[in-house]
């Protein structure tokens, strides 16, 4: 066939396909009737079977990358990623992260050890010898400590009612509107600090695991001294009751970003089988989901660390309802998901022998 | 002398490098090449790190004027509830530093505001669309990536084929240009051109990428000078004119070559192809009826 005979023909088609291509892209392609979008599908078919006899022959490269242009748009089109949901979330932090945090459990185990061995020593040996609190925090800082955790301690000041309620602006009394509206601010506080610091400790990851490592002794070294400080102060009872219930989500939370941190730089330091870059994608894709689980538990923390942990409630209900947060940390990352492991792992298994891509609920939908 | 060296230097590299690429064409350059599940292969041209820092800026320029609107406007509503409204504006901040290009490359097809302008887009290297864990992955990052102002991004860049930043190559993400549509532009006909005399040339056929090429240089000859055009087509014409045995007016050929390029590709375009295909275009367009007969 030549050249000006095949244009002629498939002109209008193309046309059509443009067209088509248009109209798609304003609406989602699930939205339009079953009728149109096997027309769409027969469109593309034909559109690609026309590119390619048009390289195959060489007839141009303006005709090339008009045509490849085309497919490329139906292709994104008609492979568009799946509409995200809150079914999707739920199941996300009902079944997947958890699931996800079990499969890498080494990664947290090595983060903890990073984490909390540190804080340990540190908290031990500030504890013992308060002086060399001030190699680690900055003069104001302490100050800061004294004040807050100290006999006119803003925690004892607070005499209104609380509940651990957590949406604030929905309460009409004025008392606790004060109360909550104070403390409203120190959640977007503590989301915004803690939440950044978790993030950016799983980001570094990438530099083969040195930013991770480096964020986790620094805070792990800092975290401790502080405490060991304020112990050493005499306000040990105040501050103890006040860190232990949100500790339990903040501080796991920050371990769990750690070990997807060191996931990361492993997964270009042992690559395994795979080739470096390859290893890197497959394992960081799982690891920014275990990230991503991180972030939602500090703000959970964040909002108990904002409402539950200054109110004034005493402190023997604290220790009990902290203890209890602990509990509830261990048995959601221990437990959760557990239930229909049999039935979903066969469906990861055929998703990963169809192809080696990780993105799960992406294939799932194509 | 002078001229064996010249030739043994052209021909040696010539002699060895086909046997190495011949089934696979090494692209340099700004292509990337998919495979579809159509089996046809798809090229995106792949988005170079000045675009990038160019969609970057306008991105950044967003985000400062996005932090101090919100700075005046949430206060502004927090008459009732200061500490509410400060606590919304940090979670805000919040949003706007650490979710602003996972929420846009996550949500709306691998584009944020700056990337749309530019005309360049996310995808995954694979050629499907972004998805939330992918962009969110790439956004995380490019906390890593910005260490040095971004001097490890772009090192990354510079050293990876598709121009990935670190970002890119844990996500499995590539930045692609988008191109805008054009329909073909009809072929050049060209009415004043005689075709060549038959009895001027003689047996050779010249192959569809030739004519291709001859046909998409005189539809651009107005982007090149008279002389330059000219110089140009003399080189494609000279080497034609010898395999065909032109015989007729040398004058054509030196003079005009780009006239002379036009009349090959006249004659073999319009004439000879068109006899010896005759009967499988009218296949085809029984095939085309019965199509349509069928629909």
């Amino acid at each position: 066939m030549n050249k000006h005979k095949f244009i002629e023909q498939r002109r209008p088609h193309w046309k059509q396909f443009e067209e088509t291509l248009r109209n798609g892209s304003r609406s989602s392609l699930s939205k339009l009737p079953a009728e149109d979008i096997s027309n769409f599908s027969q469109q593309l078919r034909e559109v690609s079977h026309d590119l390619a006899t048009i390289r195959s022959r060489g007839w141009g490269h303006d005709l090339i990358s008009y045509l490849n242009d085309l497919v490329a748009r139906g292709h994104n089109l008609f492979y568009s990623a799946p509409p995200t949901n809150f079914a999707g979330f739920y199941r996300y932090l009902a079944i997947d992260f958890p699931r996800l945090f079990r499969a890498n459990f080494g990664y947290f185990l090595t983060a903890c050890l990073l984490f909390f061995l540190p804080l340990g020593i540190s908290w031990y040996v500030v504890q013992n010898n308060p002086s060399l609190a001030n190699r680690v925090i900055p003069e104001e800082l302490m100050a800061r400590f004294d004040t807050m955790y100290g006999e006119e301690s803003p925690l004892n000041s607070v005499e209104e009612k609380t509940d651990d309620q957590e949406e604030t602006d929905s309460s009409e009394d004025t008392s606790f509107g004060s109360f909550g509206d104070q403390r409203a601010t120190m959640a977007g506080f503590y989301i915004n600090n803690n939440v950044g610091i978790a993030l950016k400790c799983f980001a570094l990851g990438i530099l083969l695991g040195i930013g991770t490592v480096y964020t986790l002794l620094f805070n792990g070294i800092f975290l401790g001294a502080v405490s060991g400080y304020i112990v050493s102060q005499g306000n040990g009872d105040r501050f103890l009751s006040f860190v232990i219930s949100h500790g339990s989500f903040e501080l796991t939370a920050i371990a769990v970003a750690g070990g997807a941190g060191l996931m990361l730089g492993n997964a270009l330091i042992h690559p395994g089988q795979r080739k470096r870059f390859e290893s890197l994608q497959v394992r960081g894709l799982e690891a920014v989901q275990i990230a991503g689980g991180a972030a939602v538990m500090l703000v959970v923390a964040a909002f108990i660390e904002a409402f539950w942990s200054p109110s004034d409630i005493p402190n023997l209900v604290k220790y009990v309802v902290g203890s209890g947060l602990w509990l509830l940390v261990f048995l959601y990352l221990g437990l959760a998901g557990l239930q229909s492991d049999s039935r979903l792992v066969s469906v990861r298994n055929r998703e990963r022998t169809r192809s080696h891509e990780t993105d799960h609920s992406g294939k799932r939908q194509r | 002398m002078i001229s064996t060296t010249i030739g043994e230097t052209n021909t040696t590299p010539a002699v060895i490098s086909p046997p190495e690429n011949s089934n696979r064409r090494e692209v340099l350059g700004l292509e990337m090449l998919i495979e579809t599940p159509e089996n046809v292969i798809l090229t995106y041209q792949l988005a170079g790190p000045a675009k990038r820092y160019l969609a970057y800026i306008i991105d950044l320029a967003i985000r400062v004027a996005l932090t101090l609107g919100m700075m005046i406007v949430v206060p502004m509503l927090g008459f009732v509830l200061p500490g509410t409204a400060m606590g919304v504006l940090l979670v805000l901040m919040f949003l706007n530093t650490w979710g602003y290009y996972t929420i846009s490359e996550g949500f709306f097809k691998g584009q944020s505001i700056g990337k749309h302008i530019c005309g360049i887009r996310v995808i995954r290297d694979g050629g499907y669309p972004i998805t939330f864990w992918p962009a969110l992955l790439r956004n995380l990052v490019r906390n890593a990536d910005a260490i040095i102002f971004y001097g490890v991004g772009i090192t990354s860049m510079l050293l990876t084929r598709r121009f990935q930043r670190l970002g890119d190559l844990v996500a499995g993400t590539v930045v692609i240009q988008e191109r805008t549509l054009s329909l073909p532009r009809k072929p050049v006909i060209l009415d004043k051109i005689q075709p060549l005399n038959k009895n001027e040339i003689g047996s050779f056929l010249p192959r569809d990428e030739v004519l291709s090429l001859i046909d998409e240089f005189i539809g651009r000859r107005h982007v090149l000078t008279y002389d330059r055009g000219h110089a140009l087509a003399a080189v494609l014409a000279n080497n034609l004119a010898e395999r065909l045995n032109y015989s007729g007016d040398p004058k054509k050929l030196t003079q005009y070559p780009m006239a002379f390029l036009a009349a090959v590709y006249k004659t073999f375009s319009f004439s000879q192809q068109e006899e010896e295909q005759e009967f499988v275009s009218a296949y085809h367009l029984r095939n085309q009826t019965a199509e349509v007969n069928l629909e």
